[in-house]
């Protein structure tokens, strides 16, 4: 085959702006630390890539989602404490009343401790955390108990749900009825006219009070059985953040060692494709033709 | 008997060709970096013996050679690398166009990455989860407005960046159409100029050359087909006559047309009609060349530039009402994407208890948009609706009517993945979009494989032609002196004879003078 010299110089420089074209790759991918940076590059990359990437964002927003339970839960869970200590007090009371040598000042002065006690769970009740009644399921908007004697009860069962993980749902709310119904409030109420009568009988109310006790005790274990079930989530949500992480670098980011080695190599053949294109520009005939 | 002078015009003859030969070689060394040009030859004839065979003849012993004469001026050429090279030309126009398209569209489209469409839906889909956890908060329902907003505006951005890319490209395809016209005009004069030189029996090897770069720069628009026509008189059977080239499909077993007819020595013009053919808008609903008209499209597929362009921009045939090609596909995808979402957004939201209605003790929830568009260009006009606008309290974050219950946000959430049916597809928005960007990656690739393939395989047809047609100056330094030592030896020749006449003339018959 015939070759001239315009040929090698086509072909010099074609060659040298190939290798080029390669060291702009590579100064990309380190630059960005990513693979590709556009999807005609590997289609399967990019695909993936928005996938993974919505994948993350919704484990985000669930671990957003997680706090906001926590909040509900801990404060429930604080408020029910509480509740239960009140009772145990009015309880002690109670059983203090029933001793016979009491006398009316005593009871009279056990009557007040008891409508401070019932005023105080009207409180409890009506808990507020970031502006929201918790405990009147979706109508977080009003006060579920009026003070009164004795206080009523106006309040909403519903759950108060939050999406956890992709399609579950978690209650994070207590039931208020199961906790404090006008029937709490009642017994409180009685309890406290009854001691104010100097002949009044507690027996009955006694038992009626137990009964409240242990309510709200098992509130509290079903609550903290739903807690525990949170942090479960909780885990499993951190979990797969730290694979849906892995997954977007394993298949996005480059490999920089390997790529600073390609770059190297690169950049000698560079060097050779410049220092042969120097040498191929021989002197012609002209050179040695007098 | 030969004449006495017989050598002197032998020789003579020699060098006038090998002078002849030197100024070809110093007009292959001038052109050496001249694109298209050939590197031309004298073809040396011996001239006729002396004597002719006939009855009168004068009698020598055998038949003298009278010497050379130079006989034409050819280029060295070869006409099948040509052929081949056009059709590669034809395939890296086709290619590196589509390529240039869907690079344009993968800048616009801009995924994956954390601005695009994709992400912006998350942002959209994240606000919704925070309104349902915080259904009464005020500051998440801004957040929703906010969000939605930069939906919509994604969209808009999308739509009326790949609106203007499609003009630009409809640009590029008028400015093509009118390169391959003034090609074939053209083509058309240069057919004239070598017929009227041809006939007087001379190669016109720079026109020759001439016509051939108009040829490679033609075949990178569309596929050609040349048929040389003889130009006839004196012509010499070396002469390459006149072009006729035809316009053809993309493999060149179809013809479309003639484009320039070098026996009437006519141009058909090529053009392309828009729907709209006055202000130039729509898809094109047909082509033309010279009185033919065409209105399917099947000839220009993958067929160099103009098809490349054609297929991007977008055609119809079917007089405008289905547009095909990658930018209208495009645009009409996003178009049904954003009109199923917006859709199917809307009936949530309306199946919800907005604040407003709630506080109104509304009996039910009424319809209320979320989303609007105009149905002509959903994805172009998509917005939030007006009672968005005015109030945050007409965001539908409730399904039971109360103020505490997001469920309602969380069903919006849930539109998202939800399957819904876009352009005849069941699919979620999020599958939609990803299948979408994938297509264009995998068009998008191949078209760029092939540009390369095809640059390849026209630079290696290129460096065949190379080989054959470019100068090599060592060669020419070498012809040089082949010419120059023969002109040399001829200048010594005419000193001998000098001599011998010398001899004869002057120094003979003196004897005793």
């Amino acid at each position: 085959m015939r070759v001239t010299q315009m040929m090698l110089a086509n072909n010099t420089l074609r060659n040298v702006s190939k290798s080029y074209d390669k060291l702009g790759t590579y100064q990309q991918q380190l630059a960005t630390g990513k693979k590709i940076h556009r999807p005609s590059e590997d289609p399967v990359v990019a695909m993936k890539g928005m996938h993974y990437r919505t994948s993350l964002t919704e484990i985000e927003q669930f671990q957003r989602n997680l706090s906001e339970a926590y909040t509900w839960m801990e404060n429930s869970e604080s408020a029910l404490g509480h509740t239960t200590s009140v009772l145990q007090r009015a309880r002690e009371l109670v059983v203090q009343a029933k001793n016979g040598t009491l006398g009316p000042e005593d009871r009279q002065a056990i009557a007040r401790e008891i409508e401070q006690l019932k005023k105080d769970l009207v409180q409890v009740a009506n808990t507020k955390v970031a502006g929201k009644y918790i405990f009147n399921g979706t109508k977080i908007e009003q006060a579920p108990v009026t003070d009164g004697t004795p206080p009523t009860v106006n309040n909403n069962n519903d759950d108060f749900m939050v999406e956890v993980a992709k399609g579950v749902k978690l209650k994070i709310n207590v039931t208020p009825n199961n906790v404090f119904n006008q029937g709490l409030f009642n017994t409180l109420q009685q309890i406290e006219n009854e001691l104010a009568n100097p002949t009044g009988n507690l027996d009955n109310l006694l038992s009626q009070l137990d009964g409240h006790i242990n309510d709200v005790l098992a509130e509290r274990a079903e609550l903290g059985a739903r807690v525990n079930r949170l942090e479960l989530v909780e885990q499993r949500l951190s979990e797969q953040q730290l694979i849906a992480k892995r997954m977007i670098s394993d298949n996005e980011d480059a490999d920089i060692e390997k790529i600073i080695t390609e770059l190297k190599s690169q950049e000698s053949v560079h060097r050779a494709a410049l220092s042969v294109g120097a040498r191929i520009i021989q002197p012609t005939l002209v050179d040695f033709l007098r | 008997m030969l004449s006495t002078f017989h050598g002197l015009e032998t020789v003579r003859r020699g060098m006038t060709a090998q002078q002849q030969a030197l100024y070809v070689t110093g007009h292959n060394i001038a052109n050496a970096n001249t694109p298209g040009y050939s590197r031309q030859r004298v073809n040396f004839e011996q001239t006729p013996p002396y004597p002719f065979a006939s009855k009168n003849r004068p009698v020598v012993p055998g038949q003298m050679g009278t010497g050379v004469e130079g006989g034409t001026v050819q280029r060295m050429r070869e006409e099948f690398l040509d052929v081949q090279y056009r059709g590669e030309n034809m395939k890296y126009g086709y290619w590196n166009t589509r390529a240039e398209a869907l690079y344009k569209m993968e800048e616009i489209m801009n995924e994956p990455s954390d601005e695009g469409l994709a992400k912006t839906l998350d942002r959209f889909w994240q606000s919704l989860q925070d309104l349902a956890v915080n259904p009464s908060n005020s500051g998440a329902r801004s957040v929703v407005r906010q969000r939605g907003m930069a939906v919509a505006e994604t969209f808009h951005y999308l739509s009326s960046s790949l609106k203007s890319i499609r003009d630009d490209i409809k640009n590029e395809l008028d400015v093509t159409v009118k390169a391959v016209n003034s090609l074939a005009r053209q083509l058309n004069d240069l057919n004239k100029q070598i017929s009227e030189v041809e006939v007087h029996g001379y190669l016109p090897n720079d026109l020759y050359d001439e016509r051939n770069r108009l040829l490679d720069e033609l075949s990178q628009y569309v596929n050609v087909k040349v048929t040389p026509v003889p130009s006839g008189g004196s012509a010499l059977k070396i002469a390459e006559g006149r072009f006729t080239v035809e316009l053809v499909d993309r493999t060149g077993s179809t013809v479309i047309g003639t484009l320039v007819d070098g026996r009437l020595g006519k141009v058909n013009e090529f053009q392309v009609t828009y729907q709209d053919n006055v202000a130039k808008t729509g898809p094109i609903v047909s082509f033309s060349l010279g009185d033919a008209s065409f209105s399917t499209f099947e000839r220009l597929k993958e067929n160099g530039k103009v098809g490349a362009l054609l297929y991007s921009y977008g055609y119809s045939e079917d007089g405008g009402t289905t547009t095909r090609g990658l930018y209208p596909e495009m645009l009409g995808d996003l178009n049904a994407m954003a009109k199923a979402f917006a859709d199917q957004f809307n009936t949530v939201h309306s199946n919800g208890w907005s604040v407003a209605e709630i506080k109104n003790n509304a009996t039910s929830p009424s319809t209320k948009p979320f989303f609007t568009y105009d149905p002509a260009d959903p994805a172009g006009t998509l917005d939030i609706a007006q009672i968005i606008k005015d109030s945050l309290d007409n965001i539908a974050a409730s399904a039971s009517g109360q103020i505490g219950d997001g469920s309602n946000a969380q069903a919006l959430a849930e539109v998202k993945n939800g399957m819904m049916n876009i352009a005849g597809n069941t699919t979620t928005i999020q599958n939609f979009y990803e299948s979408l960007i994938g297509q264009m990656a995998v068009n998008a690739q191949e078209a760029k494989r092939l540009s390369q393939n095809s640059e390849v395989l026209r630079q290696s047809v290129d460096e065949r032609r190379m080989a054959v047609s470019s100068v090599s100056l060592d060669e020419e330094m070498m012809n040089m002196m082949k010419f120059q030592h023969a002109y040399n030896a001829s200048a010594r020749m005419i000193t001998m004879i000098d001599q011998m006449l010398d001899k004869i003339i002057n120094n003979m018959g003196i004897v005793g003078r």
